[in-house]
């Protein structure tokens, strides 16, 4: 034999000898098995995994601080139950009481920890009486109380802008409803509708001049923007209306209400109202319906009743 | 009786297609039936492919350093030690290059390094075989027959004819071809055939100059110089410079594993550019005819001739062939991977083998089941290993449900293979500190950048693993077990001179 075929005899023999040998080591970690050195045993062992919002957390176990910080893997733990405490400067801390199962891995990765500032910022200067977040234009709109103009800024509070001037109801208890198109803003109370445009024009217009509707005979339950942010859909203690918003405009009456404190819900992607009302059976009983009117363009003759309405 | 041999040989093509493909699937559904027990092979799978990475490395770094050690040998001067300088003197050399379309640009260079031999040319007898049904290359062989017709003892330019009974259109085919006509000059000259080493080349195969006389060497100190072939080792340095970095890493890497096989000479089948006795050749009616792995075929044969008493002796010199790329990357990447699926069709052996054991009564049942395993197992793992490392490794964890994201296996699984493969990528600085050892110098016209790049590109070996590690050879053998049998693809050599 050859020093050469000796050499690679040494490695080859090595090698399956290093294969055999750390095989099951290397399985048995896989596997959360931990070697007790005093026993001179295996025992099985299992993973606790920590992650934290923001990362980089101290992290205590039964109190004594780990090396490392947040994401953590704690390998080979013995199963029991450990308290886990877990510090990062500026914020709360966070603790809780884990318990390690054999050969499984317990994870807690939604954990959130909160500053202790908390970020407060002021973003009006006077009193608001309601705001509305557009996530979509990254803006806010909100209502100063006394003067009851309607402000636009930024999500920050910068860049305000003001949009428009409300009448007021007579009504304080009043609800606030952006158009689909954010260009109109309806409020409304049980007796009165007001409706303002935001994006106004250069030369003044009565078409888009605010306005508000009284309703004095019945009480307004619900008041609903259609899709197209220029129908109104009024849902009062006696029926169901239609109207366009301007000042001239007269509404239409698509359903007589039995049932006063009608429940209703308009769903704007498909336009369609959908309300609660009841029924006097031929017996005298009366009878709970769900009902659901199309108000889609495509599906109702809504349109073609609101030309020949105004052309009366 | 031949339909029952039919059947035999239909089975073992069957074999390797169905073991490698077995082995994925099987791996693919216990990733998502039984994923720790899936988790638990691909960890000692990856662990066994880490200690092989590890062992063959340090083969590749005792081959590199016989291979430096014996770089600057006078093999002349040992030839004549070892034969009282008689023995030597009555070797012939019969060279023969199966030619298909390459031209002037890639076989001149070829015969150019014959003729730097230090051999004596007097003793030298080339044969180039073109194929007659290549019109063009009549007038490359007029050109190279008025240059080269004086340098050496004999010189034949033949032709090939197309369509010769039970012939395939193989390099075997044109190879065999080449050696009768060299047979013939011998036969004339009375030079008897128990002298004559044929060396069987690749048409863009330049040899270093000491070949010949290593070869010699070889031969004469070998006790039994018939009964081996002689295999140096092949590098593809006469474009490497100008090759594209995938073409490149490739053929280091296939020079690479060349070396690592000289190292385990129980395993050692000749490939590509290879030397053997004359009279051996003659025995087994030359190369095979009709399949396309010839150079290992060959090998075999004379196994079997000779009932397993004959071996592959290691010559630690280089031969250099031409990096195989095309005009774009993806004619490249094409190239490549026709080169790697005919290497891997190399799997043909397979039931030539086993068929041709069980007509052998002389060889044992042992040495039968070992070189028939040595085969098989080497190519099945040729053709799952990537697809284990690099897309059924993740498997468990996507396919293994919540019940499995649970267990600390699903957790140490991606670790535990992080790890391990680093321990390759460990491996891959000693292939790239080799691979700057073998590289020939840097032409006339290349930038140096070029040396940073050549560094570099390594990165990209990952992604090559990915398309050529085991692809093209699980392509192979899913051919072979359809029975749709590859003929041989020439690769197109492409060569640019340095400025």
């Amino acid at each position: 034999m050859s020093n050469e075929q000796r050499i690679r005899a040494f490695l080859f023999y090595s090698s399956v000898v290093i294969f055999c040998a750390g095989l099951p080591l290397l399985l048995s970690f896989a596997f959360g098995y931990k070697f007790d050195r005093r026993t001179f045993k295996f025992s099985r062992t299992g993973l606790f995994y920590l992650k934290t919002q923001p990362p980089g957390a101290d992290v205590y176990l039964d109190k004594i601080l780990l090396d490392g910080k947040t994401p953590l893997t704690l390998n080979e733990l013995l199963p029991g139950n450990y308290e886990v405490r877990v510090e990062l400067h500026g914020y709360y801390p966070w603790s809780e009481d884990v318990t390690i199962e054999e050969s499984k891995i317990t994870r807690l990765d939604k954990v959130i920890l909160f500053p202790i500032r908390n970020n407060l910022k002021k973003i009006n200067k006077s009193s608001v009486a309601y705001f509305y977040l557009d996530r979509e234009r990254d803006a806010v709109y909100y209502l100063d109380g006394p003067e009851r103009i309607l402000y636009r800024c930024g999500l920050e509070g910068e860049r305000r802008v003001p949009m428009a001037k409300l009448p007021a109801l007579q009504s304080q208890k009043v609800k606030y409803v952006f158009s689909v198109d954010r260009n109109k803003l309806l409020y409304f109370s049980s007796s009165q509708i007001g409706v303002v445009y935001l994006q106004q024009r250069r030369e003044p217009s009565p078409e888009r001049s605010p306005f508000i509707l009284d309703y004095p005979q019945s009480d307004i339950r619900d008041v609903f923007w259609h899709s197209d942010s220029f129908h109104l859909v009024i849902v009062t203690s006696r029926s169901v209306e239609v109207m366009e918003a301007t000042p001239r405009s007269f509404p239409i009456v698509l359903a007589k209400l039995n049932r006063r404190d009608v429940q209703a819900y308009y769903d704007t992607g498909g336009d369609t109202l959908w309300f609660l009302d009841q029924e006097k059976t031929p017996e005298g009983e009366t009878h709970g319906n769900l009902y659901k009117l199309e108000l889609d363009s495509r599906t109702s003759p809504l349109y073609e009743l609101i030309k020949i309405k105004n052309e009366e | 009786m031949k339909n029952k041999k039919n059947r035999i040989k239909r089975s073992l093509e069957i074999i390797p297609g169905v073991l490698s493909w077995g082995i994925i699937l099987l791996l693919v559904l216990l990733s998502a039936w039984k994923p720790v027990l899936c988790a638990a092979v691909i960890i000692t799978f990856d662990f066994y492919w880490i200690i092989r990475t590890l062992y063959l490395t340090t083969l590749l770094i005792m081959a590199h350093h016989k291979l430096y050690r014996q770089r600057h040998r006078d093999w002349l001067a040992d030839c004549r030690a070892a034969g009282n300088g008689r023995d030597w003197e009555r070797i012939y050399q019969l060279v023969v290059f199966p030619v298909y379309k390459e031209g002037l640009d890639i076989l001149r260079p070829s015969l150019a390094s014959l003729k730097e031999c230090s051999y004596p040319k007097e003793r030298m007898v080339v044969v180039v075989s073109f194929e007659e049904r290549h019109l063009l290359s009549r007038e490359t062989a007029a050109t190279l027959e008025a240059e080269f017709k004086d340098c050496f003892g004999g010189y034949i330019s033949t032709s090939h004819p197309d369509n010769l009974p039970n012939e395939a259109r193989t390099k075997g085919a044109n190879a065999t071809w080449a050696a009768k006509k060299g047979k013939e000059f011998i036969s004339a000259r009375n030079i008897p055939y128990d002298d004559v080493i044929i060396s069987c080349f690749d048409a863009d195969t330049c040899v270093d100059p000491g070949y010949f006389g290593c070869l010699t060497y070889h031969f004469i100190t070998n006790p039994r110089p018939h009964q081996a072939s002689y295999q140096p080792i092949p590098v593809y340095n006469n474009n490497i410079w100008h090759a594209p970095s995938f073409a490149r890493l490739v053929e280091i890497s296939a020079s690479f594993c060349q070396m690592i096989e000289s190292m385990r000479v129980e395993k050692f089948v000749t490939f590509s550019s290879h030397s053997m006795s004359f009279k051996t050749l003659v025995k087994i009616d030359y190369w095979p005819l009709n399949m396309v792995s010839d150079d290992s075929v060959v090998y075999w044969r004379a196994f079997l001739f000779y009932n397993g008493h004959y071996r592959v002796v290691p010559l630690y010199i280089t031969v250099s062939m031409d990096a195989a790329y095309g005009d774009s990357l993806w004619k490249t990447v094409r190239m490549q991977y026709m080169q790697k699926r005919r290497w891997a069709w190399g799997i043909e052996n397979f039931p030539f083998l086993v068929t041709g054991f069980m007509n052998n009564r002389f060889i044992s049942l042992p040495q039968k089941i070992r070189k028939s395993f040595q085969l098989l197992e080497s190519h099945i793992t040729w053709a799952v290993w990537a697809i284990i490392i690099t897309l059924i490794a993740p498997l468990p964890i996507l396919l293994g449900g919540s019940f499995f994201i649970q267990m600390p296996i699903s957790y140490n699984l991606p670790r535990i293979a992080g790890i391990l493969l680093n321990c390759t990528l460990a491996s891959s600085l000693v292939w790239i500190l080799l691979s700057r050892i073998i590289l020939p110098p840097r032409p006339k016209g290349v930038k140096w950048i070029k040396n940073v790049v050549m560094i570099v590109e390594w990165v990209i070996v990952p992604l090559i693993i990915l398309i050529l590690g085991s692809v093209p050879a699980l392509d192979a053998q899913t051919r072979l077990m359809f029975g749709k049998y590859m003929e041989f693809y020439a690769t197109e050599k492409k060569r640019r001179r340095s400025a």
